[in-house]
């Protein structure tokens, strides 16, 4: 029995041990799984589409450089806490429309200004639709067959999904996903431009390089890919392979910066969901009160948590006086700061703090 | 030339220039990041302003899941940037001080940056610019630590950042009228 039972942690621990690293095996297991995923949908490696193979590449890269991102954030602290719980917190019923919220229609951007709201819509969902065409394009997970005349066959995993009429609306809106995608991303980005150039809040904080090169990016993949369809349509496909080295070009080199400059909040943003549900769940459970005042101002579990991440930084606030300023809410923490500033109790005066607000 | 944020809490006569002053701020939306605080508010009228004091090593940004607090190369310690703060409120329960504020409409915290956009260039934040009182200042180090001398009283009380702060500052505090009970000279 013990021994059985010996041999099973062993094979546990070497297939860990068979990876060199976390980053490793992730690496390995998406790669293995992206294969997997494109014998299925290519009837075993009989529909690839070659003409793509630039963005299979990219894709590649782009996963390496995101699990290099993503891991080295993940072991921070806090990160590491929040992921872990949020992962153990996942199926609260409140799930499904904090996440909607967070991460379809964005309601809190709206709160920050309707403009900037439209703006991120049609950025945000453009890139998502195109996401959507294009990466089961690149890896063959979906191809269009022609068996009747007239008629297409979308094929999905391998499976036939169904017939549509060559001249037929989804045929269009087929044909056309990329393009409606282009001029969402064209029109939000531009949106974005106007507001960086005009705005002067906007204008005071940005930085060429954080703020509005990947605008720029989105806006050479979107004007190259609807130079395309217009080489296409209007051109007889003049110029048109050399174009499509240079929209290969856009996405690729995008894809590579993805995961290392603004764009990177697109993957880490699920994390909002977490902690929006670890502050939801912790909060019902038990509230700590402050020493000073009584009001009950965030969960323990939260506190406690603060708490072990800034001891692991090596940052603790025990006071002289046996306060730990853990224990005191925002207010009683303010004025006991300028109780030590002037020697007297502000925090111990019964009086609620005066408004703060310079609206008066 | 580096110029810090200097603060005389005891010079304060509680005009609140500094909020309104804060809230014209480029970025800060019209909202103020700064506090005024009465000291004793049923018996005097002194107040005291409490700012962000820009720690060397800051609980806020330790404490950030989403590495949304950056520390800028003169030492501010900035507002979330909008794009990564994911709501959780780690750093106003980590700051010492309970300087960060938080919008639960816009899932957004936001906090004193120095008013980055000038204080990168050497202008001093709006806060600073403002005070009718020279309780809030910008000064080079050359010149706090004329101060120091100025207010040495030769019993090593100088009052300033560290025995009355949970760490190193980007910011200075002074006040040395209050805690020694004498009474300042201009």
């Amino acid at each position: 029995m013990q021994a059985n039972t010996s041999t099973t942690k062993k094979t546990e621990s070497s297939v860990n041990d068979a990876f060199a690293s976390h980053f490793a095996k992730s690496m390995f297991l998406s790669i293995v799984g992206l294969l997997i995923l494109t014998f299925i949908g290519t009837r075993m490696f009989t529909h690839v589409d070659l003409n793509l193979y630039g963005y299979m590449v990219g894709t590649i890269v782009f996963i390496g450089g995101f699990f290099y991102r993503f891991i080295a954030w993940g072991e921070r602290p806090p990160t590491k806490l929040f992921i872990k719980k949020g992962l153990k917190l996942l199926f609260r019923k409140s799930t499904p429309k904090t996440a909607v919220n967070h991460l379809a229609i964005f309601d809190f951007i709206r709160n920050r200004g309707v403009y900037r709201w439209v703006q991120h819509i049609l950025i945000g969902w453009g890139c998502v639709l195109a996401c959507l065409v294009t990466f089961p394009l690149v890896f063959s997970w979906m191809y269009f067959t022609m068996e009747d005349n007239g008629y297409y066959t979308i094929v999905l995993f391998g499976m036939n999904i169904m017939n549509v009429k060559a001249d037929g609306i989804i045929a269009w809106l087929s044909y056309n996903a990329l393009n409606i995608a282009a001029i969402m991303v064209t029109a939000g980005v531009c949106m974005a431009l106007y507001r960086r150039l005009k705005n002067m809040q906007a204008r005071a904080e940005q930085k060429f390089i954080y703020d509005f090169l990947p605008l720029y990016l989105l806006l050479f993949i979107s004007i190259t890919g609807l130079l395309l369809t217009v080489q296409n349509v209007f051109l007889h496909g003049w110029m048109q392979p050399q174009m499509s080295l240079i929209h290969q070009f856009s996405v690729i080199v995008t894809l590579i910066y993805l995961p290392f400059g603004k764009l990177a909040h697109i993957p880490f943003r699920p994390v909002s969901v977490f902690a929006r549900n670890y502050r939801e769940h912790y909060g019902e459970q038990h509230m700590k009160e402050c020493k000073v005042c009584g009001d009950q101002f965030v969960s323990v579990e939260q506190s406690n948590d603060v708490i072990q991440v800034l001891g692991v930084n090596e940052i603790d606030f025990n006071m002289n006086d046996g306060f730990n300023l853990a224990e005191l809410c925002l207010p009683c923490r303010r004025k006991y700061r300028i109780a030590k500033f002037s020697g007297f109790a502000t925090h111990q005066v019964k009086v609620k703090e005066a408004n703060q607000n310079a609206n008066g | 030339m580096k110029k810090r944020l200097y603060l005389e809490l005891e010079n304060c006569i509680g005009c609140r220039s500094c909020l309104a002053a804060c809230t014209q701020c480029g970025g800060h939306e019209e909202r103020n990041r700064n506090y005024v605080y009465d000291v004793n508010p049923l018996v005097n009228r002194q107040t005291m302003p409490l700012m962000c004091l820009h720690c060397v090593n800051p609980a806020c940004a330790r404490s950030c899941p989403a590495q949304a607090i950056q520390i800028h190369e003169t030492g501010a310690v900035l507002s979330a940037l909008v794009e990564k703060c994911i709501g959780c409120q780690n750093c106003t329960i980590a700051c010492p001080y309970g300087i960060p504020k938080f919008d639960t409409e816009q899932n957004l915290m936001y906090k004193c940056d120095l008013c980055i956009d000038r204080s990168k260039d050497g202008i001093p934040p709006m806060c600073a610019s403002v005070c009718p009182t020279n309780t809030l200042q910008w000064l080079t180090d050359e010149e706090i630590e004329a101060k120091q001398k100025q207010f040495n009283l030769d019993n090593g009380k100088w009052v300033t950042s560290m025995p009355y702060l949970e760490g190193e500052t980007n910011v200075k505090v002074n006040l040395p009228g209050i805690l020694q009970g004498v009474t300042k000279l201009f």
